[in-house]
């Protein structure tokens, strides 16, 4: 296996496991890198990850755990681990990165605990200058299952953009459009998690397809506007990263953030509320502050999570803004 | 390319350059039309047939509207639709030889000759009242080297050019930069470099004599068509191969406003990353470039007033050739000389820590580091996805991009503020207070000879030292200005700013200070514009 033609994927959990699966279903080179010996075990003995356990894994998976054993199988690695893991698995792997590596990440929101983007977090812990991120509406279960998906791939270099399509299109089931619009995908990809909460939330107390589209519309609206303050692109706010991923991830029940929203609607005691689409409501919401723009909606969002208004505070809240706003 | 280059790795230097020139010469032109040819195979705008046209054009402009003769370029253009793909390459051929020997034109040691013999006399009567520059030319540079003051990491950029091939950028204020850098490369026991400098200062022949000593070439700014920058670039980026050390300014024209220059121009500058990974391909990594982030800190500026005039006139728009000021007259230089640098230390070079061409920190051996500060092999980024170096002109132009970041980042960490620049800033803070505004336009529409307290002045002044020393990030005052107290430094300001500009830019009466010329306080006071409104 050529070390160009190898993808690495850089954490086994549900996305990067069902990517690794479908590639390797096209008979393309997989590398698929866990640090977490339990993973790396299932696999070995059953051919199936613990997180994503209804898919068999194909023989073409290679299962590494050494970063310098990744770093030598392939040039092009796809990070797909949790925003608040991200810092820390770049680093140890940067230590084995260097100049020849490309890196996209897939992770939608912000490296924790400072909500810089990830790529970013990318820059300052390793050496790899030629890197992207990928991001909309694929869900883990789409790709394994072969779905028609599409997400897009954002890079300043050309080149990370044509590698991505190269070694990731698998038409038709996964297509990729590309864009060199980095700060709007990073930016798009992660307050669509946010606003998957809030539509969780409208939808948890039937607020009917009239508000629920206003819902989309005005959140489509007000990222643009953080967008373009911090240097993206309105339009890709209204492409797959933004409301493509909303659309998909708001209708799909067991996505944790959709869950989370309509948990707290229901006033369920919820014990974990801070999922990746919450800690982006409010790294969100910080951004927004610096960039001194207005985002009503993740504003009362944020305030529910934070439990600073109860759901109708906040709904009443939203649609008092959103009536004035447009 | 051959491996028998002349220049290994290299001292070599501009003293052998002129045995080199025509091996140089020969290289820019056969990359630049195998570059052209092959990409003439797409057609269309890339043609030769439009490539030849697109000059031709542009040449009938340009002569046409300075009243001259266009005649032979009428002529070329008129038969380019006749001409077969061999004629085509052949005419581009000759357009390379001819824009080629207009570049590097001025090597030629009769000029030399004549700078350094006929002319020195000459401005030796011209310098004859002061004294101390009896000596002519050679008294002018002895005495204006005394004047500047060097700073920076010297032994490590002295081994930096043992090792590699350096670029130094500096920051750009004056047409007095090219001959400052040149005693200040040497002053530094850094070799002499080769860089681009506008035509139309080869015009003024006791400049055009230093240009020849420093290894200028010639950069003819009315050409706007591709093929010119193509040369250029291509001419740059063989240079750099071959060893010889540069100088950009990679501000591009003399900044007109006096900020410190964060817009870039990356075309040349870009010739650092394309030079390298040609090396690399070639098997040479080791050839390393080594990118000097530079800064010129004038205590005061020999075009001020024309510059900013220019700033305020045409802000948004980018003249490039300003003529009949200063600079043109000998006089005003002379009057430069004697009034500004009597001072020690008015003008001071700050070297930074070189950069290499993709905008990485070096350590003191040279080697690249990363952000952690580990040490990073660069041929890996030059490296297509089966290991062979790959030539990607735009991802090159993102790595330069990069370097063009870190480079605005350093130039205000290393620049050095003077008295001039402090109490510029201090006094523009007060009458922007008093005005109830910060714009320019508005403030010179108010009527003139504003006066502020002294003692406020002086006040403002210690908050803005305090100010400065929380953001190293934003540069340092000069020592003069660290080891005076507040008062003194006020004083030493409006004496340099009352004695040398047309008018008095600062005077005092009595407890006040009058602002005669409100346009070059705010000159003077952008040096420090980065550092935001105190808090």
């Amino acid at each position: 296996m050529s070390r160009g033609d190898t993808v690495g994927i850089v954490g086994a959990g549900g996305f990067g496991t069902a990517l690794a699966v479908a590639l390797a279903r096209a008979g393309r080179p997989v590398a698929l890198y866990t640090r977490t010996p339990a993973v790396a075990d299932a696999i070995a003995r059953t051919r199936r990850c613990p997180r994503l356990p209804e898919v068999a894994i194909p023989d073409g998976v290679q299962v590494v755990q050494e970063p310098s054993a990744l770093a030598a199988v392939a040039r092009f690695l796809v990070v797909a681990v949790t925003s608040t893991d991200v810092t820390a698995r770049l680093r140890e792997l940067g230590a084995s990165l260097d100049g020849s590596h490309l890196v996209v990440h897939a992770i939608g929101a912000l490296a924790a605990p400072d909500d810089v983007r990830v790529s970013a977090v990318i820059a300052a812990q390793t050496p790899v200058l030629r890197a992207g991120v990928l991001a909309g509406p694929a869900s883990p279960r789409d790709l394994a299952a072969g779905r028609f998906a599409s997400m897009v791939i954002a890079s300043a270099f050309d080149e990370v953009t044509r590698e991505a399509r190269r070694l990731l299109n698998l038409p038709p089931a996964l297509r990729l459009y590309g864009t060199r619009d980095v700060v709007g995908v990073e930016l798009a990809s992660a307050l669509a998690g946010a606003y998957t909460v809030a539509l969780g939330l409208a939808d948890g107390i039937d607020v009917g397809p009239g508000p629920r589209a206003v819902l989309v519309t005005r959140a489509v609206a007000e990222a643009s506007r953080l967008g373009e303050a911090l240097g993206g692109q309105a339009r890709t706010f209204a492409g797959l990263a933004g409301l493509g991923n909303l659309l998909v991830r708001s209708g799909t029940e067991d996505d944790p953030d959709y869950a989370l929203g309509r948990a707290l609607a229901r006033g369920e005691v919820v014990t974990d509320r801070l999922t990746e689409g919450a800690r982006a409501a409010i790294a969100g919401m910080r951004l927004a502050q610096r960039a001194k723009v207005r985002m009503p909606l993740l504003d009362g969002l944020a305030a529910v999570l934070a439990g600073r208004a109860t759901v109708a505070d906040a709904a009443r809240l939203a649609a008092d803004t959103v009536a004035a706003e447009e | 390319m051959s491996s028998d280059r002349p220049v290994q790795e290299a001292r070599g230097r501009l003293d052998g350059f002129n045995a080199d020139r025509e091996r140089v010469l020969r290289e820019v032109e056969r990359r630049v039309v195998e570059r052209l040819v092959e990409r003439a195979g797409r057609g269309g705008d890339d043609s030769l047939e439009y490539v030849l046209n697109d000059v031709a054009v542009s040449e009938i402009r340009r002569l046409e509207a300075g009243g001259k003769d266009a005649h032979r370029w009428r002529e070329l253009a008129g038969r380019l639709g006749d001409l077969t793909q061999p004629q085509l390459v052949d005419e581009l051929h000759k357009l390379l030889r001819y824009y080629g020997r207009d570049i590097v034109g001025n090597f030629d040691p009769r000029v030399y000759k004549f700078a350094t013999k006929v002319l020195t006399p000459g401005l030796g009567l011209l310098f004859s009242p002061l004294a101390s520059l009896r000596g002519g030319v050679h008294g002018l540079l002895s005495e204006l080297d005394s004047r500047i003051q060097v700073e920076g990491p010297l032994d490590l950029l002295r081994s930096m050019a043992e090792r590699g091939t350096l670029i130094v950028t500096p920051t750009h204020s004056s047409n007095m930069d090219s001959i400052v850098m040149g005693l200040a490369l040497e002053r530094a026991g850094l070799p002499p470099v080769t860089y681009g400098a506008g035509k139309n200062l080869f015009t003024n022949p006791f400049i055009s004599f230093f240009m020849h000593n420093l290894g200028a070439y010639r950069v003819d700014r009315r050409l706007r068509f591709e093929l010119y920058k193509d040369i250029l670039k291509e001419y740059s980026t063989v240079l750099l191969e071959s060893g010889y050390h540069s100088l950009f300014f990679p501000g591009g024209t003399r900044c007109r406003s006096n900020v410190i220059e964060s817009q870039l121009k990356l075309g040349l500058l870009g010739t650092a990353v394309t030079a390298y990974r040609n090396s690399v391909a070639e098997g040479a990594p080791q050839r390393r470039i080594y990118v000097v982030p530079t800064t010129i800190n004038y205590r005061l500026v020999l075009e001020a007033e024309t510059l900013i005039e220019d700033y305020l006139a045409e802000t948004g728009k980018n003249r490039y050739i300003i003529t009949d000021d200063e600079f043109s007259r000998l006089g005003r230089i002379v009057e430069f000389v004697r009034k500004i640098l009597v001072h020690e230390g008015a003008v001071v070079i700050r070297f930074g820590r070189p950069l290499d061409p993709l905008g990485h920190d070096v350590d003191d051996d040279g080697a690249s580091i990363d952000r952690r500060g580990r040490s990073i092999d660069l041929r890996g980024y030059f490296q297509g996805a089966d290991g062979a170096v790959r030539v990607d002109d735009q991802r090159d132009a993102e790595y330069t991009r990069l370097l063009g970041r870190r480079l605005a980042a350093a130039y205000p960490r290393e620049s050095v503020f003077h008295a001039t620049h402090a109490v510029s800033r201090v006094v523009y803070d007060l009458v922007c207070a008093q005005a109830g505004t910060r714009d320019i336009y508005r403030l010179t529409r108010l009527p003139p000879n504003r006066e502020v307290a002294l003692a406020d002045v002086v006040r403002g002044l210690g908050a803005l030292r305090t100010q400065l020393a929380a953001h190293p990030e934003a540069g340092r005052f000069h020592q003069r200005v660290e080891s005076l107290g507040d008062q003194a430094v006020v004083d030493d300001a409006v004496r340099a700013l009352g004695g040398y500009h047309k008018r008095p830019v600062l005077s005092r009466a009595g407890e006040q200070l009058i602002v005669g010329d409100l346009k070059l306080v705010f000159y003077y006071q952008n040096r420090l514009a980065h550092l935001g409104a105190a808090s």
